[in-house]
C-alpha cells in the first residue's frame, strides 16, 4: 500500500522516509522477537503527530512588537497568591519553604499545596526578583520630569532596587544561596540580565552597537557585587552601600576611559604602522 | 474453601494469560487487527490483549495475588534497586507531614490525612510516616492504605508489623476500588498517592475522577508511574530489557513468567507522559509547571495535579 506513494516521492523525501524506518526498527524488533506478544495494539502504529505551526517568532526586538515573556515565568492566579502571600513571612522565616507554607495557610490553601510550585523555595527567591523589578518602573516614572543624564538615572536606579532588598536584608545570604545552586544558575543568571536591561532601558539609553552588551554586563556587575556587600552593612539607611555603589560606578566610568584610550592609542599606532609601510614602498 | 476458591480463579486467569501466541505475524497484521469488529466501552487493554471490562479486574488481581510475596526481591531485581531512589525522591519531594511553624497556628485538625491507593506492601506508606515523623517532627499525620487485592494487603500487614506504626491510629488498611470509594466522605484527604498502580486500573479516568472527589480544596493528587522514555538510543536498551530480562528473572525468581510478560506489556500501553497529564487536567485539577517529572531519562514518571480552592 506505502509502495506507489513512496515511489511518487522525489529522491529526497524516499531517504528521509528511509531514514525513519531504520530508526524505528530496533523497538519493533525487539517486540516481535518476544514470544508471548499477542496481537500488536492498534495504536501503536500511530503515525507522528505532526507539529503544529509555531506563532511567528521575531530573533530581533522591536518596540511594536513586544515579544511575551518567557513561559516557565509565568504563574497561575492560585500560584501567586500563594507566593505575595508568602513574601510576609520572609523576613522571619527567610526564603524557606515554611514561609510557603504560611503563604499557602494565610491564603486558604493546605500545606500541601505548596506542591504548587515545583522549584519550590527558589520559585519565592524569583518571585520577588520579579516582582521588584516590576516595580522600578513606577519609580522611573518619578524620574522623568527630572533633568538627570543617563548615567546618574542608572545609578539612581541601581540604588532604588537595592533600597527594595532592605526588607530582606537579614535573609538575603539565603537567597544568594539558593540562586547559586548549580540548577538554578541559568535562571538566576538570566533574571539578573533582565533587570540590568531593565534599568538601562528605563534610564533611556539607546546604544545599539556593541556597547549594549558592555553596558548590561557592567550594570549586572555592579548590581551584583553590591547586592553582597549590602548583607554585611550596618549603617542606617544603606549609607555604606550608596558609597559603595558610587565608588563601583567610578571604577566603571575610569575602566571605560583607560579600555578607549587603549583602543584609540592602538588604532593610531596601526594607522601609523600602515602609513609607514606605505612610505616604505608596500602595496597596502 | 475460600482460599482454594481463589486459588482456581487464580489458576483460570493464568491459564487464560497464556493463550497460544500468534505464530506468525506480517505487517498487514495491524490492518487485520484493526478490522475486527470492536465493542467500545466494553473491552479494555489487559496487556497487549484486549479483554472484556468485567474481566480485567479478575485478571489483574490474579497477576498481584502472585506477585505479593516476592514482590520486593523481584522489584530489586528488575529496576537493578533504583526503584527504591525513585520512591525516596518521591517522598522527599511531597515532604509530608505539618513543619513546625505552620503547625504552631494549625486550628483545622493535626497533621495530613494520606490516601495511599494501590500501597498494599506499605511501600510509599511507610516511607511517608518515616518522613513526617523525623522530618518534621508530626505525630498526627496518617495514612491509609487501600487496595484492592487482599494479598498485597496481608503482605502489608505483614510488614507493618516491624514499623513503629504498628497498631496505631496512624496507620489502616482499607480494601477498595479506587473507582469507587463511598466509605471515603467529599473532601477529606489531604494527599493522594498512586505509586505503580495507576495504570492497572479498568478505567483509569473514573479513578482520577474520585481521586478529585475525596480531596480537599487545595489537596493534591501525586502519581508515579511507568512512562514514556525520550531518549530513542536509551529506549532502544530499555525495551529490550523489559521485554527479554524481565519475563526471564520473573520466570527463574519467582517461577512465574506470565504474571511479569503482563507487566512490561502493561507498562506499554500507558500513556505518555502529556496524555496522562491531560488526563489529571480533565478530572479538574491544576497542573503545576509542566505537571511531570521523568525520572532515569523518563522510565517512569511524577505527575502531580492540585483541586483548585473553588
Amino acid at each position: 500500500m506505502a509502495q506507489p506513494f513512496l515511489l511518487s516521492l522525489p529522491r529526497r523525501g524516499l531517504t528521509s522516509s528511509c531514514r525513519r524506518l531504520s530508526l524505528t526498527s530496533p523497538s519493533r524488533t525487539i517486540a516481535s522477537c518476544s514470544r508471548f506478544t499477542p496481537a500488536r495494539p492498534q495504536h501503536h502504529y500511530q503515525p507522528r503527530q505532526r507539529q503544529q505551526p509555531q506563532p511567528l517568532q521575531r530573533n530581533y526586538h522591536s518596540e511594536n512588537h513586544p515579544s511575551k515573556s518567557p513561559q516557565e515565568n509565568e504563574y497561575s492566579n492560585s500560584q501567586l497568591t500563594i507566593l505575595s502571600a508568602a513574601l510576609a513571612h520572609v523576613p522571619r522565616h527567610g526564603f524557606s519553604r515554611d514561609a510557603l507554607i504560611l503563604g499557602a495557610r494565610d491564603s486558604g490553601f493546605l500545606d500541601v499545596s505548596v506542591q504548587l510550585l515545583p522549584r519550590g523555595e527558589f520559585d519565592l527567591v524569583l518571585f520577588w526578583l520579579a516582582s521588584r523589578r516590576g516595580l522600578l518602573r513606577d519609580v522611573a516614572e518619578k524620574l522623568k520630569g527630572k533633568e538627570m543624564g543617563v548615567e546618574k538615572k542608572v545609578r539612581c536606579l541601581v540604588m532604588e532596587r537595592l533600597r527594595m532588598n532592605e526588607m530582606v536584608k537579614t535573609e538575603w545570604q539565603g537567597a544568594l544561596a539558593l540562586m547559586s545552586l548549580a540548577g538554578n544558575i541559568p535562571l538566576s543568571l538570566s533574571e539578573l540580565h533582565a533587570l540590568s536591561s531593565d534599568i538601562l532601558n528605563l534610564a533611556g539609553d539607546t546604544s545599539v552597537d556593541a556597547s549594549w552588551y558592555t553596558k548590561r554586563m557592567s550594570v549586572a556587575a555592579i548590581y551584583a557585587s553590591a547586592e553582597v556587600y549590602m548583607t554585611r552593612d550596618q549603617s542606617p539607611n544603606l549609607a555604606e552601600t550608596e558609597e559603595f555603589v558610587s565608588r563601583r560606578f567610578e571604577d566603571n566610568a575610569a575602566i571605560g576611559e583607560k579600555l578607549s584610550s587603549a583602543k584609540q592609542c592602538l588604532g593610531f599606532m596601526g594607522s601609523t604602522a600602515v602609513g609607514l609601510g606605505r612610505s616604505w614602498g608596500w602595496k597596502i | 474453601m475460600s482460599r482454594s476458591l481463589w486459588r482456581s480463579l487464580h489458576y483460570s486467569a493464568k491459564r487464560r494469560l497464556a493463550a497460544p501466541p500468534t505464530p506468525y505475524r506480517c505487517f498487514s497484521c495491524s490492518l487485520r487487527a484493526q478490522d475486527q469488529p470492536r465493542k467500545d466501552g466494553q473491552t479494555t487493554h489487559f496487556g497487549f490483549k484486549d479483554v472484556p471490562e468485567a474481566q480485567k479486574e479478575s485478571m489483574v488481581g490474579a497477576v498481584f495475588s502472585s506477585v505479593a510475596s516476592s514482590y520486593d526481591t523481584m522489584n530489586d531485581l528488575m529496576s537493578l534497586g533504583i526503584h527504591r531512589l525513585w520512591k525516596d525522591h518521591f517522598v522527599r519531594s511531597l515532604n509530608p507531614g505539618s513543619a513546625p511553624p505552620s503547625r504552631d497556628t494549625d486550628s483545622t485538625g493535626k497533621g495530613w490525612n494520606i490516601l495511599d491507593i494501590a500501597g498494599g506492601t506499605g511501600d510509599i506508606a511507610f516511607r511517608m510516616l518515616d518522613h513526617a515523623t523525623n522530618i518534621n517532627h508530626d505525630l498526627n499525620t496518617r495514612v491509609t492504605i487501600s487496595d484492592i487485592n487482599p494479598d498485597m494487603l496481608a503482605e502489608g500487614k505483614k510488614r507493618s508489623i516491624d514499623t513503629p506504626y504498628y497498631n496505631t491510629n496512624r496507620l489502616s488498611f482499607m480494601e477498595a476500588n479506587a473507582q469507587t470509594m463511598p466509605s471515603i466522605p467529599d473532601n477529606s484527604v489531604d494527599l493522594y498517592t498512586v505509586v505503580f498502580g495507576i495504570r492497572n486500573f479498568t478505567d483509569k479516568q473514573a479513578a482520577l475522577n474520585e481521586a478529585f472527589r475525596v480531596l480537599k480544596p487545595g489537596g493534591v493528587f501525586a502519581c508515579m508511574e511507568f512512562s514514556k522514555v525520550d531518549n530513542e538510543l536509551f529506549n532502544a536498551v530499555y525495551k529490550r530489557w523489559s521485554f527479554s530480562a524481565i519475563p526471564l528473572i520473573g520466570h527463574l525468581v519467582a517461577g512465574d513468567r506470565d504474571s511479569y510478560q503482563y507487566l512490561v506489556e502493561s507498562i506499554e500501553q500507558f500513556p505518555s507522559q502529556e496524555e496522562f497529564r491531560g488526563m489529571i487536567q480533565k478530572a479538574g485539577f491544576m497542573i503545576p509547571g509542566r505537571g511531570f517529572e521523568n525520572l532515569t531519562g523518563g522510565i517512569a514518571a511524577i505527575h502531580k495535579g492540585i483541586k483548585p480552592i473553588s
